[in-house]
This record gives C-alpha cells, sequence and structure tokens, in this order.
C-alpha cells in the first residue's frame, strides 16, 4: 500500500511536469499575443511593445520562458501580463468566490442524484422512472445557457429582483443580515441551473448502475431474510453499486478550478472560470499556465484519491 | 433508512435555505425608485474589467474610462476640440532657435564665418528692416561661448547579438547663437538666408568637434556620425511650452498639486523600468524645469506640434510614487531582493487604488464585479452632481440589456440594433454620434494598374456609398471625403464626395484606353482590368462591402477576385509586405492633424502604415510643414489643402465614417443652479466632437421624466 502511494506519487509528478510543459508549449504556440504587446492596439507604439516584450521575456526561447515561468511560480512572485498582480493572490480570491457555488451544486447534484436514480431503478417502467428518463435526457440535450438566459428573463420580469453577479448592487448600507441573504439568494439560480445537469447525468448513472445489481442474488437473499426494502437497497444494493462514483468523484476536484466558463459569464459572477476564460482573451500566460497547471494537479490528485478510495471501498481491491 | 432520509433531506434542506434568501432581498423597484441614492447614482455597464489603474500605464478601454474620471491632465480638449486648460490655467508657446557658428563657411560677400561677426551682422540687418518678417518675432539674441560635453549615446550591438552598448562621446559644441522668438515659426532660418546666404545650413564638419573611446569601428563611428548630427544640428528649433498651474488643487488624498507632480509623472514615464506605453508621445521632450511651484517649462528637442497633446494625460501624485514611496511600499510587502530590483510602477499598488486630482476619487475595486468611485467635493471646478460612480462588469450582452431595462445599468454600450429598438421607447434617450474612425477601400498605388488617380476615382464612382449606408450600417454612418476624422477642424466640408455615376466612370476607363471586349470586361493592350480585393475575417459589415465593391465594380466591366484572411495572416502576408492589390480597412485616427505615419511617402516600407504606397511629394511637404507649424489657424488652412490634395488623388476610395451610438435613461440630465437657488435641466446633447460625456459633472438622475 505505501509503496503503491509513494511509487504513483513520483510518477505522478513526473506527468504534471510533462503536462505543464506541454501546457506551455501549447499557449506559446496558440496565435496572438498578451493584450499588454497586442501590436493592433492603436494605444500602443512599436518602440513601447518592444520594451514591454522584453521585460515579459516574450522574445526569450520557449524553454527559458518556462524556467522563468517556473521559478517565479515557485517563490511565489508570479505575476499577471494584465496588471501586474500576483497571480497566486488572483487565483486566491476568485477561488472563494466559485467555492461557495461548487460546494452548492455539487451538494445537490451529489444528493438528489442518488435517490432519483435509485428510485427509477427500482421502479423501472413505472411512470417515475419514465418521467425521469425523459426529464433527465431533455435537461441534458437542453444547452445549459439558454436555460440560465429563460430563467433570468423571467425571474427579472416576473419578481422584478436582481439575480445576477455575487451579490444586490447598491446593498452596501444594508445591515449584514440582509447581505448574507443577499448573497445567498444570487447563488440560488446559478447554482440550480448548474446542478441541473449534473444532476441529470448523474442519475443516469447512478439508475443503470442500480439495475445491474438490483437483480443479483445477494440482492434476493437480502430481501428473503426479511430485510426492509429500504435497507436492501440503500445498504446492500448502493454500496455494490458505487464503485463508478468513486472514479467520477475524484474527477470533481479538477472543477474547483475550473469553475464554470458559461454560468459564470451569463451571470457575472467572478469567479474562477472567468478568470480562466479572459486570460485566455487577453493571453495572459501566467494566469492561463498556472490554473491549467493547478487544474492538471488536482485532477492527478482526485485518480489518485479515487484509487486509493477503491482500496477502501471495496475490499477485493488491492493496491500493489 | 438514515442514508436514504439525509440524501433526500439535505439537498430540500438546501434548497429551502436557498429560497428563503428571496424575501431578503430587495426588488428592482426599491433599489431604483425607493433609494434616494440611486439618483445620485451612475452606473455603467462594461462587457470588461480594468486593468490597470494608472494614466502612464493602461492601454484598454476599461481602465481609460476610469482613469479619465480619477485623474485630471494639464489640459484636455474643450466641445470644438480646441485644447483647453485644466490642471493648467493657461500655457504660452515660444521658441528657443539655436544656430551653430560654423567657421568653415563664408558669408556671402566672402567674409570668414565668426560668432562676433554673425551677431553683429544679424543686429544690424534687423535694424535696417532687412529681416522684417523675422523681426517683430525676435525677442533677443544672444552668442553662446563654446562647451564641452559628454554625452552618452547607446549603439546597437552587430546583428545577432541583441542588446545595445552605451558609448560616451565627448563633443566641443563651438559657439552658438540663441533665438528667443515670440512665437514658433518654423521657417525662422530660411528668414536669415539673407545674411547667412543658402548653404550654411547644409553641411557642418561634426567629425572635428567628436572625441570618441577607443576600440569603436568605422561603421560604427559613421553611425555616431549621423548621431550626434541629429543631436547637435547646425539649425535647431527647441519649442518651449510655459504651463501655468492651477493654484489649490488638492488630490483625493489632500496633498496639494504642484509643478513637482507634472516634472515627475514626466519622469516616471521616461523611466525604463515603468514600461510606459506613452514613452513615445513625450520622447520629443528634451528637458522640463519647474520655474517656480506653478511654473513648469516644457522644452522640445525639435518642431513638433502634436506633442503638445500628450499632456491630456493624468498627472500623478509625486508624493505616493517617488523612490521613497516605492520603498516604503516594498519594504511594507516584503518583497524579496529579486522583486525589489525589477520593482517598477507597475507592481505598485496605487495602480489599483489611484489617487489623483480629478472628478471622482476612487473608492473600491472588486475584480470582474465592479469599480466603485465617489465624487471628490474638493474638485477645483465644483463636486459633480452625481455622487458615485459605478463600473459594473457585465461580461454578457443579453444580461447587460436585463440590468438596463430593470434600471440596474443606466448606460451599456448597445448595438446598431438594439439602439434601433429603444429608439422607439420613449423611456429612453438614444444617441448616435461621429467618432473618430472610418473606413475605405485602399488601392496598392504601386501597382500600374491602379497608378493613375483617375482609375483610381473611377473605381470609387462606381460604387454606391448611400446604398453601404442605409442597408449596411442601418443609416449609422456618414459619408467622408478625405483622410481626416469628419468632426475635427481639420477635415474641408466643402470637398464634395464622389457622385454615383457608373456611366461616368466607364468613360473614364474609357478615355484611359480601356475598351469592353466581347467578354463584357474591360480590355487594355490584351490584359483585361482585373485584381483581387481583400480584407479580414471576422468583420461582417468590411465582409459585405467586398461583395458589394465587386459587383458595382463588374457592372462597369472591372473584374474583381476578393478573398478574406485572418487577421494576423492579413497583416503579415498582405498589408504588411505591401504584397496586395486593394484592401477594405478603417483607421481610427488621433485628434491631430498629423498624417505623417497614414501618407508620408516616408512611411510606404514594410510594417508600415503608409501601405498603399501613397506618394505625393506635395503632400509630404504639408504633411511636413502641418507637424511643424504651431499656428492653429494656419494649420487648418494647410490640413484643408492636404484634404483637397489626397481627395483629388484618390488613393484610397474614402467610404463613410460610422457613428457611435449610445443608450441613456431619459431621467439623465444636465443639471444648471441658479443663481437662485433652483435647478435647470436640459437635456444631455453631444458636444461637436461627437462627445456626450463631456458635460458629464453636470449629469444627474431626476426622479421623474422631464420633457423637453
Amino acid at each position: 500500500m505505501w509503496a503503491f502511494i509513494g511509487r504513483n506519487l513520483v510518477l505522478r509528478i513526473a506527468l504534471l511536469f510533462v503536462v505543464s510543459v506541454l501546457i506551455h508549449t501549447i499557449i506559446h504556440i496558440a496565435p496572438g499575443e498578451p493584450s499588454q504587446v497586442d501590436p493592433s492596439n492603436p494605444r500602443m507604439k512599436p518602440e513601447d511593445i518592444a520594451k514591454i516584450r522584453a521585460a515579459f521575456h516574450l522574445d526569450d526561447p520557449l524553454y527559458l520562458q518556462y524556467a522563468y515561468w517556473l521559478t517565479d511560480l515557485l517563490t511565489g512572485e508570479l505575476k499577471s501580463f494584465k496588471d501586474n498582480q500576483p497571480v497566486l493572490g488572483k487565483i486566491w480570491r476568485r477561488f472563494l468566490n466559485s467555492l461557495p457555488l461548487f460546494v452548492c451544486t455539487t451538494l445537490l447534484v451529489w444528493t438528489l442524484a442518488f435517490p432519483v436514480g435509485i428510485h427509477a431503478a427500482v421502479t423501472r417502467g413505472s411512470m417515475f422512472d419514465r418521467t425521469s428518463t425523459f426529464l433527465a435526457y431533455a435537461m441534458i440535450s437542453f444547452p445549459g445557457f439558454v436555460l440560465a438566459y429563460i430563467l433570468i428573463l423571467e425571474i427579472v420580469q416576473f419578481f422584478e429582483i436582481p439575480v445576477i453577479g455575487l451579490r444586490t448592487f447598491g446593498m452596501e448600507s444594508a445591515s449584514s443580515l440582509f447581505k448574507f441573504m443577499d448573497r445567498i439568494w444570487h447563488l440560488v439560480l446559478p447554482a440550480f441551473v448548474g446542478a441541473l445537469g449534473g444532476i441529470a447525468v448523474l442519475s443516469r448513472y447512478v439508475r443503470s448502475q442500480m439495475l445491474e445489481v438490483v437483480n443479483q442474488d445477494y440482492i434476493r437473499t437480502a430481501r428473503a431474510k426479511g430485510l426492509e426494502e429500504d435497507t436492501v437497497i440503500y445498504r446492500h444494493a448502493l454500496r455494490n453499486a458505487l464503485l463508478p462514483f468513486i472514479t467520477m468523484f475524484g474527477l470533481l476536484l479538477p472543477g474547483l478550478v475550473g469553475g464554470s466558463v458559461i454560468f459564470e459569464t451569463i451571470f457575472a459572477w467572478p469567479g474562477l472560470g472567468r478568470l480562466g476564460f479572459e486570460a485566455i482573451l487577453s493571453r495572459d500566460f501566467p494566469v492561463i499556465l498556472t490554473l491549467n497547471v493547478f487544474g492538471a494537479a488536482l485532477t492527478l490528485v482526485g485518480t489518485f484519491v479515487s484509487d486509493v478510495l477503491y482500496a477502501v471501498a471495496d475490499p477485493r481491491i488491492r493496491l500493489e | 433508512m438514515p442514508l436514504k432520509r439525509a440524501l433526500l433531506l439535505a439537498p430540500l434542506l438546501l434548497t429551502l435555505f436557498l429560497l428563503q434568501s428571496y424575501f431578503w432581498v430587495p426588488t428592482y423597484e426599491k433599489q431604483s425608485v425607493g433609494n434616494p441614492e440611486r439618483l445620485v447614482t451612475y452606473i455603467e455597464g462594461s462587457i470588461g474589467d480594468a486593468k490597470i489603474l494608472n494614466p502612464i500605464l493602461h492601454a484598454d478601454t476599461a481602465s481609460a474610462t476610469i482613469v479619465n474620471h480619477v485623474f485630471d491632465g494639464l489640459l484636455d480638449l474643450d466641445e470644438n476640440l480646441n485644447l483647453r486648460g485644466r490642471l493648467a490655467t493657461h500655457w504660452t508657446i515660444s521658441e528657443k532657435a539655436y544656430l551653430l557658428v560654423n567657421p568653415d563657411n563664408r558669408f556671402p560677400d566672402g567674409v570668414e564665418v565668426t560668432g562676433e561677426r554673425l551677431l553683429a551682422r544679424i543686429r544690424r540687418a534687423l535694424k535696417d528692416g532687412v529681416l522684417s518678417e523675422a523681426a517683430s518675432n525676435i525677442l533677443s539674441i544672444e552668442l553662446l561661448p563654446p562647451e564641452r560635453q559628454t554625452h552618452t549615446f547607446s549603439l546597437d550591438e552587430k546583428a545577432g547579438t541583441s542588446g545595445t552598448r552605451e558609448v560616451d562621446v565627448t563633443l566641443t559644441i563651438p559657439e552658438r547663437l540663441r533665438f528667443t522668438l515670440r512665437e514658433v515659426d518654423q521657417d525662422f532660418f530660411k528668414r536669415l538666408v539673407p545674411i547667412i546666404g543658402d548653404r550654411y545650413l547644409l553641411h557642418f564638419p561634426y567629425e572635428r568637434y567628436m572625441e570618441f573611446p577607443d576600440g569603436l569601428t568605422s561603421e560604427q563611428k559613421t553611425h555616431l556620425h549621423a548621431r550626434v548630427a541629429e543631436y547637435l544640428p547646425v539649425a535647431e528649433h527647441n519649442p518651449e511650452i510655459l504651463f501655468f498651474l492651477r493654484k489649490g488643487v488638492k488630490f483625493h488624498d489632500g496633498h496639494e498639486f504642484d509643478a513637482g507632480d507634472v516634472k515627475f509623472t514626466y519622469e516616471a514615464i521616461m523611466n525604463p523600468k515603468n514600461l510606459s506605453p506613452r514613452t513615445s508621445d513625450f520622447e520629443p521632450i528634451k528637458y522640463i524645469d519647474i520655474l517656480d511651484p506653478y511654473t513648469v517649462r516644457v522644452v522640445y528637442k525639435r518642431l513638433f506640434s502634436p506633442a503638445i497633446n500628450a499632456w491630456t494625460m493624468g498627472i500623478l501624485p509625486e508624493h505616493l510614487l517617488n523612490d521613497e514611496a516605492m520603498q516604503r511600499e516594498m519594504d511594507r510587502r516584503g518583497l524579496s531582493e529579486a522583486a525589489r530590483a525589477a520593482f517598477g510602477m507597475r507592481d505598485s499598488e496605487f495602480n489599483r487604488h489611484p489617487i489623483g486630482t480629478g472628478r471622482f476619487r476612487f473608492i473600491e475595486w472588486h475584480s470582474d464585479e465592479f469599480i466603485h468611485l465617489e465624487r471628490f467635493e474638493d474638485y477645483w471646478e465644483g463636486p459633480a452632481e452625481f455622487k458615485h460612480y459605478y463600473m459594473r462588469i457585465i461580461p454578457d450582452l443579453l444580461t447587460q440589456e436585463v440590468e438596463f431595462r430593470a434600471g440596474a445599468v443606466d448606460y451599456y454600450g448597445a448595438q446598431p440594433h438594439q439602439v434601433a429598438r429603444y429608439k422607439k421607447d420613449p423611456r429612453y434617450q438614444s444617441f448616435s454620434t461621429l467618432g473618430f474612425g472610418y473606413t475605405y477601400i485602399g488601392y496598392n498605388n504601386r501597382r500600374p494598374l491602379f497608378a493613375d488617380p483617375e482609375v483610381r476615382r473611377a473605381l470609387g464612382m462606381a460604387i454606391n456609398v448611400d446604398e453601404i449606408i442605409t442597408y449596411l450600417l442601418y443609416g449609422e454612418g456618414e459619408r467622408i471625403t478625405g483622410p481626416y476624422p469628419k468632426n475635427t477642424p481639420w477635415y474641408d466640408h466643402s470637398v464634395q464626395p464622389l457622385p454615383y455615376d457608373p456611366a461616368g466612370a466607364r468613360r473614364l476607363l474609357e478615355e484611359r484606353g480601356w475598351t469592353l471586349n466581347a467578354d463584357g470586361w474591360l480590355e487594355k493592350d490584351g490584359k483585361i482590368f482585373e485584381f483581387n480585393l481583400i480584407t479580414n475575417n471576422g468583420n461582417p459589415i468590411r465582409k459585405n462591402i467586398l461583395t458589394i465593391a465587386q459587383n458595382a465594380w463588374k457592372k462597369i466591366g472591372v473584374k474583381c477576385n476578393t478573398q478574406l484572411f485572418e487577421w494576423a495572416v492579413f497583416l503579415k502576408d498582405f498589408v504588411n509586405t505591401g504584397e496586395f492589390d486593394a484592401v477594405v480597412l478603417g483607421w481610427s485616427m488621433g485628434i491631430d492633424p498629423d498624417l505623417y505615419q497614414i501618407w508620408h511617402s516616408s512611411q510606404a516600407g514594410p510594417q508600415q502604415l503608409n501601405f498603399v504606397g501613397y506618394n505625393n511629394p506635395k503632400a509630404d511637404d504639408l504633411i511636413v510643414r502641418i507637424r511643424r507649424e504651431y499656428n492653429r489657424e494656419v494649420q487648418q488652412a494647410l490640413a484643408h489643402q492636404l484634404h483637397r490634395l489626397i481627395y483629388e488623388d484618390q488613393p484610397y476610395t474614402f467610404l463613410y465614417a460610422p457613428l457611435s451610438t449610445a443608450v441613456l435613461d431619459k431621467k439623465i440630465v444636465l443639471v444648471y443652479h441658479e443663481p437662485d437657488g433652483t435647478e435647470r435641466y436640459e437635456k444631455i446633447y453631444p458636444t461637436k466632437s461627437g462627445n456626450i460625456y463631456f458635460h458629464f459633472g453636470r449629469w444627474r438622475k431626476l426622479a421623474f421624466t422631464p420633457e423637453f
């Protein structure tokens, strides 16, 4: 077990290095220039652009640029090309903005999807199963951003209440309880819209996994023992159906730095997804790189954790 | 089963908790009507966030908007685009002119030149009335003794190695005559020709006055020679601007503004550590002198009248950004040695908490959320009517419109088709104003096919521009005839646009020997009139112009092939190399009359802006005269001449200037305070220059919709 963890750790760090080199290369090969040195900006003269390029090391060979990025990142002195702000601080503040949304969405998805999927599987072919299947596929195929627009338009028109942004505008003088509740309200729409698609997808997985399990012999045995139906389903069946979800849960982690570009843009939510998106638009290499590398690192950590969790959840699996 | 219950209860409780928050949130109604603060709050919606709130560093529109509210320049542009004093109450422009005494030369009568003789002869001529034109302009003449000076030039190292080498050259500056002139006169030295002779200005033996360090190649010496000639011309114009600063102006932290801040701002721009994108604007400055705390003298290296426009840039507070302040900031932030070494103004926290002298002071900035400014009560021009200014960052166009219609945003960049909708809505006022841009078809003047101005004229006459404006731009455009923005005084309104006359165009081409062949194409010497018209991908209007032009030219028998290229490819492979026949493009112009970069024949090389290769010695001469002229009326007359000249040459087919559109709530008006304490309201109007924000200080939102 420990040997496995150790070996895996080394491998993953090496992999992370390779990934970071790849990302670095791809970003620099892609067309376009950082906005600070954009030659088509009429406010900038070629001499000034040359000066800024030199300061950003943009004309150095790629491997040197990579080395500059890495040393700056490790010493914590990495600065954004866009506004010279420290990259880590920027990412941290945006992370705090994205976190509540992430927590709410994840909670909704990972709680609701199970009872819905399980009930559909157990009562296969019933009205509930068919309705939930229909709704789930409708949610999966319906573009989330269109739904977001429709909801925004309807809610604004019907309730005359602001829905976009982190908070209502002009509430500085309100008491802190009102401010807190206001922040909560602004979570509602993006969290639900974000969760709907997730619930739809995940409940389908739960349903199919459960379908495989509910007809097994040991379920019949459990029922024959006279156990309550809920105990049969939620203890005996669910545990055996859970394994694939460990992998999926592990892959949740990178979502922490990915945010959601589309919903954050529509809802004017200043989260990580938008930070990354705007960084790409303005070719803010340090931010794009750092975010991507964090994403890659979290993916690696996530899959690692799920590997370990497999062993914990299923005694038949051994890590060697 | 507890697990089942948990899985159901948790989301239920979470949902209930989330939804109950609805009851705590104020409605839009409450925000806008029930809240008197809202009437003195202006909220602007912006797609993108600002980047750096520093007048010498920013290079994006959102930052520029905020910086213009927080900082004041010495000057700005008034309603008619004339310069107007802000932090400077007024200014005077005069000149010091220097003439090197060249002992190799002889006067026209054969006498050898010495400093004393030169001075005496000019004085006598002035007395005798020989130099009548110059006489009234000369305030004083002095003979300066020779001086030794060491000047550092940076030399580019040989090809292959990057980096520069600093070389100290010791110069023995010979005797010089210094003329103090009342006003700038670009022909001053020409006026002295009767005394000094017409060959005096042509040659000067610099090599005798330079001492090099050892170890320079002859190539480098030749190069340095040219640099010294540039640094120390035989005849030098040094325009001087004396700025008289406004007294009692305070920065938002209470510190008083004075001449030190002006000098500091200039030095900050020129400091290579700060990586300012404005260095080229301030490069013509030789030095800045502080005469007293409220008087600054700016001395320029050469005649370049547009240089004064650079002073519309915001002035920085010296006390917050000078070396000691930077040291303090580095100490406070506990920066490492490496970070300290590279620390420039770009890294300072000032850029996120700017302090200026402007109408609004900075309060807070939540990245990608909003920037909050509050009116500065001690503003020298009196406080603004709006108490708060917000720039809300809403990255999505549709949600911007939702917020605008709900009243949570007062202004956003509405698209032309949206403006058309708002025009019918009685709650809003909309504006269509001229900007500084225009669109054109540029012909590669180097190509024999387009070498004849009459051919270019014929091509222009074949295109129906009015149709383009009506159908492509929904009417949001105006015809133009020349190279200047239509709302500047440089534009000559008496020049009439080319008529739409396909038959006339055909006639013109037939006169030039082009005849219709059997296939319906114009043909001359066995070749048909055929060329490629290209533009960049991603601009639907330009793409449509391609088709319209192609079709219009087909009607007169001209065969045109069109193609779109991705922007980077378009520039790199076609425009920058000059390898194209004709392009559809647009310019966004400045407010000064200087057209050197776009139209001067010296700027037609690769990567340069005169990519159509326009070359007319008369135009070259006018362009140079305009940028060296300091008298605005003369400048305007010259600009009109230039406009007409370029119009007659038709190097471009000038198409149209697009109008920019804006929509505001009708409740926002201009507020005037009458002496008797009442208020008078006026409708917001765009100035002649197309700026609706000119009177932003007077804007306020009323509780009712006024009728005008």
